[in-house]
């Protein structure tokens, strides 16, 4: 399961339009994988690690 | 209208130094400063490297576009192994061009200009295309320190599940040069 799956399962309110503009997933093609860069949402707090582990 | 065109040795070095005039009138030839370096084609860096390895994007998450082979890169400022980023060293104003295609059949498709890990400059953004692939294109300028300035190329796509990028030379692509010094 992605990173974004791991987000959508938590917020299914979640629109594209929202990783677009207030949270950004990013992947440096370092071999560190998917990580959360940005998250400005005005409501939905950023989900902890052990959420999305 | 007179011109005047610098011609290199058979060993390629050496120099040429232009006096300015005596006056402060018909002046026709302006140099940078009296201790400036004039560009010429010789000492403007360019670089063009392309996916030659596909890289994965996974769904709506900016990926860095893994660009393993060189077409040119004139002053060694491209890193094509490790972080596949261009850190000219010549400070000066740069032209970006890069562009980027996947086979998403669904969703949409961009990419973007990463300067210094931030994004610098977005490309448009291309709903999917089954048929002929998608493709989209980013480009702007920048200014470069010319010591630790980088940018370096992401792709994007929400087609819902994995992508891969087309790896060849005419589909995903970064390229860039020298415009204008510092």
């Amino acid at each position: 399961m992605t990173l974004y799956d791991k987000i959508k399962t938590l917020y299914p309110e979640l629109t594209e339009r929202d990783f677009m503009t207030v949270i950004t997933l990013q992947n440096d093609f370092d071999g560190k994988g998917d990580y959360i860069a940005k998250w400005e949402h005005p409501t939905l707090p950023k989900p902890t690690q052990e959420q999305l582990a | 209208m007179a011109s005047l065109i610098p011609s290199a040795n058979a060993s390629g070095t050496g120099s040429m130094t232009l006096a300015g005039p005596s006056t402060n009138s018909n002046q026709i030839v302006n140099i940078p400063d009296v201790t400036g370096t004039m560009m010429v084609s010789g000492n403007m860096p360019a670089f063009s490297a392309y996916n030659s390895s596909s890289t994965t994007l996974n769904t709506t998450t900016w990926t860095k576009i893994g660009l393993q082979t060189e077409v040119f890169d004139t002053n060694n400022n491209f890193d094509s192994t490790t972080n596949y980023r261009f850190t000219p060293t010549v400070a000066g104003y740069y032209q970006l061009n890069g562009a980027v295609s996947t086979n998403n059949s669904a969703g949409s498709l961009l990419c973007a200009i990463y300067k210094n890990g931030s994004q610098l400059y977005k490309g448009q953004v291309v709903p999917a295309n089954s048929a002929l692939g998608t493709n989209v294109n980013v480009s702007g300028v920048a200014y470069f320190n010319g010591s630790t300035d980088y940018v370096e190329l992401y792709g994007y796509q929400s087609n819902g599940s994995a992508q891969t990028t087309y790896a060849t030379s005419y589909d995903t692509y970064f390229n860039g040069s020298m415009v204008r010094s510092a």
